[in-house]
């Protein structure tokens, strides 16, 4: 039988939409287009703050959900952060500062990282994964504090000057914001692109690994790409953490800040790539709320955890999207 | 000989689950594995598409010796899939369930098969965007036969499809042998339901205990069945 059957455009069809965006990573990418117009509509300190940190948030919980597509849950974050947010503070100490060569480093330096511990880590699955994946993140704190000729050990690296985009400083809270912005939509589009090109491929990973490896795929190319890219990403969230603060230390990635990365994902919804960033936004905005008492909010993503798991698997956005489809049909 | 199984022996643990199994199938033929629950039927399955290592013996596929391909690269060598349980993707969609059969095949290739497949099977067109895990049992053992199709394999692997299906599927499951049989396909398939697998077959092992006990045309097999306590 050949391809001139009735089936023939419906195939084409269904066949082609795999290569485009979906409705959920444009939704995404809308999202952070129009992020940009916030700083350019309110001078408040505030609004500021918090969306600084939502928009670390939210490149952080992208590398968290990366790896969740192919249901690995990764404790790693922190320590691709720590490379991506270090490689810009010791260059911007040597003044180099210019936002596409620093991007680019913030990207790749995790990236490359993680080949070698891919290779290692890959081969473990569910709680050993994660055991071995916070451990790493363990392992860069005291990384970090054993190399002071290189990091600033405990002091951490300070007074690393703005970034410059086509010569000229970014220097202004509204211009740091903007460049964050940036950095966030050069996330999404990066996760978006490589989540939906590997639909298939990730989703047959994270149901069935062995019946997927039987039909022919080859499962650890797959998870060694999605660990880099998602170091990668990471590495642009350190990137952005180091340009909010201007400073880069041990503290800011410590290892238990991956249960927040984590936090954010599975409560906003690990089913579509909008659920990290409701995720990271609802969850920052709430930690805000809390203004002096922050300590409490690791409370609360723990019940919040635990109240998606026991009550609504696909987070805010699954939920969501569950009930839309009650409502229509 | 497409596939030729020499004195195979697997082990899981320190458990025997097949003792020496040798089995031939030649380019075009239709072979039923029969035998009761724990016989080695499906241990023998899973070592030639690579689930599980051969503790011993040869398997050897269109000439090649296949004891150090890993499993994903047999699929890619030709060789089709149908788990034991009808075993789909359950949250997919039932076209991203046949597609995942063509893994790597290029997007041309994924389109010819779902076309091809798509008018064997129009159930797979009619469900198209449904997650396969929605279907009823005998949907799914398509959908998962397509799926082991999509990749257009020289040999077609497929363990216990009638397993609890009603008889209506059963009919419908062997016209889609009967159909992937006169393309070409060589099918190796078990079956503890030996009545409707050996009307799809050419020739048949009796397997018991993890050996074959006996081998023959479909009529011998078949007179083995009626007589003897194996079936």
């Amino acid at each position: 039988m050949d391809a001139s059957t009735p089936h023939a455009g419906l195939t084409e069809k269904l066949v082609r939409r795999e290569r485009f965006l979906g409705g959920a990573e444009i939704a995404a990418i809308l999202t952070f287009a129009v992020t940009f117009a916030i700083p350019l509509l309110t001078k408040s300190v505030l609004v500021y703050s918090v969306l600084n940190q939502i928009l670390v948030g939210v490149i952080a919980a992208q590398s968290v959900w990366i790896m969740l597509r192919m249901n690995l849950l990764s404790f790693a974050t922190p320590a691709f952060m720590a490379i991506g947010g270090y490689t810009v503070a010791i260059a911007g100490r040597h003044d180099i500062t210019d936002a596409f060569l620093m991007t680019a480093a913030a990207f790749l330096l995790p990236a490359l990282v993680a080949v070698p511990l891919g290779a290692l880590v890959l081969r473990l699955r569910g709680t050993y994964f994660v055991l071995v994946t916070f451990v790493l993140s363990q392992i860069t704190q005291l990384v970090l504090f054993e190399t002071p000729a290189l990091t600033g050990g405990s002091n951490g690296i300070s007074g690393i000057p703005p970034v410059t985009l086509f010569g000229s400083e970014l220097a202004s809270y509204r211009e740091m914001l903007l460049f964050a912005c940036g950095l966030a939509l050069l996330a999404t589009l990066i996760t978006a692109l490589l989540t939906r090109h590997f639909r298939q491929h990730f989703a047959a990973i994270e149901e069935n690994e062995i019946l997927a490896e039987s039909l022919g795929l080859v499962v650890w190319r797959y998870k060694a790409l999605g660990f880099i890219v998602a170091a990668g990403v990471a590495g642009l969230a350190g990137y952005s953490l180091v340009n909010m603060l201007l400073t880069a230390h041990p503290s800011s990635f410590d290892s238990i800040t991956a249960v927040d990365f984590i936090a954010y994902t599975i409560v906003g919804g690990r089913v579509s790539i909008l659920g990290p960033i409701v995720g990271s936004t609802l969850l920052v905005w709430a930690t805000n709320l809390f203004g002096t008492h922050g300590q409490y909010a690791q409370g609360l993503y723990g019940v919040l955890i635990l109240v998606v798991v026991l009550a609504a698997r696909g987070g805010i956005v699954g939920s969501v999207g569950a009930l839309a489809r009650r409502l229509r049909s | 000989m497409l596939l030729r199984i020499e004195n195979l022996h697997v082990r899981y643990g320190g458990i025997s689950a097949l003792s020496g199994v040798s089995i031939d199938v030649a380019e075009g033929e239709t072979v039923l594995l029969v035998g009761a629950n724990g016989a080695g039927k499906s241990s023998t399955i899973n070592a030639v598409i690579g689930l599980v290592p051969a503790a011993g013996g040869r398997i050897m596929f269109d000439g090649v010796e296949l004891s150090s391909v890993p499993c994903e690269q047999r699929a890619r060598h030709g060789i089709g899939y149908a788990p034991e349980g009808r075993r789909v993707f359950a949250t997919l969609s039932v076209t991203d369930n046949v597609l995942s059969g063509a893994f790597g095949r290029g997007r041309v290739r994924q389109r010819e098969a779902l076309d091809w497949l798509c008018s064997v099977f129009p159930l797979l067109s009619e469900r198209a965007k449904q997650p396969a895990g929605q279907l009823s049992g005998g949907q799914q053992q398509i959908v998962a036969l397509a799926r082991a199709m999509a990749a257009f394999p020289r040999l077609l692997l497929l363990d216990e499809p009638f397993l609890g299906l009603a008889p209506v599927w059963i009919a419908q499951i062997s016209d889609a042998i009967t159909q992937l049989h006169r393309r070409g396909t060589t099918v190796l398939m078990t079956e503890q339901m030996a009545r409707p697998a050996l009307k799809l077959a050419t020739r048949g092992y009796v397997m018991r205990g993890g050996e074959v006990r006996h081998s023959g045309t479909v009529a011998e097999i078949r007179e083995l069945a009626l007589a003897d306590e194996y079936l």
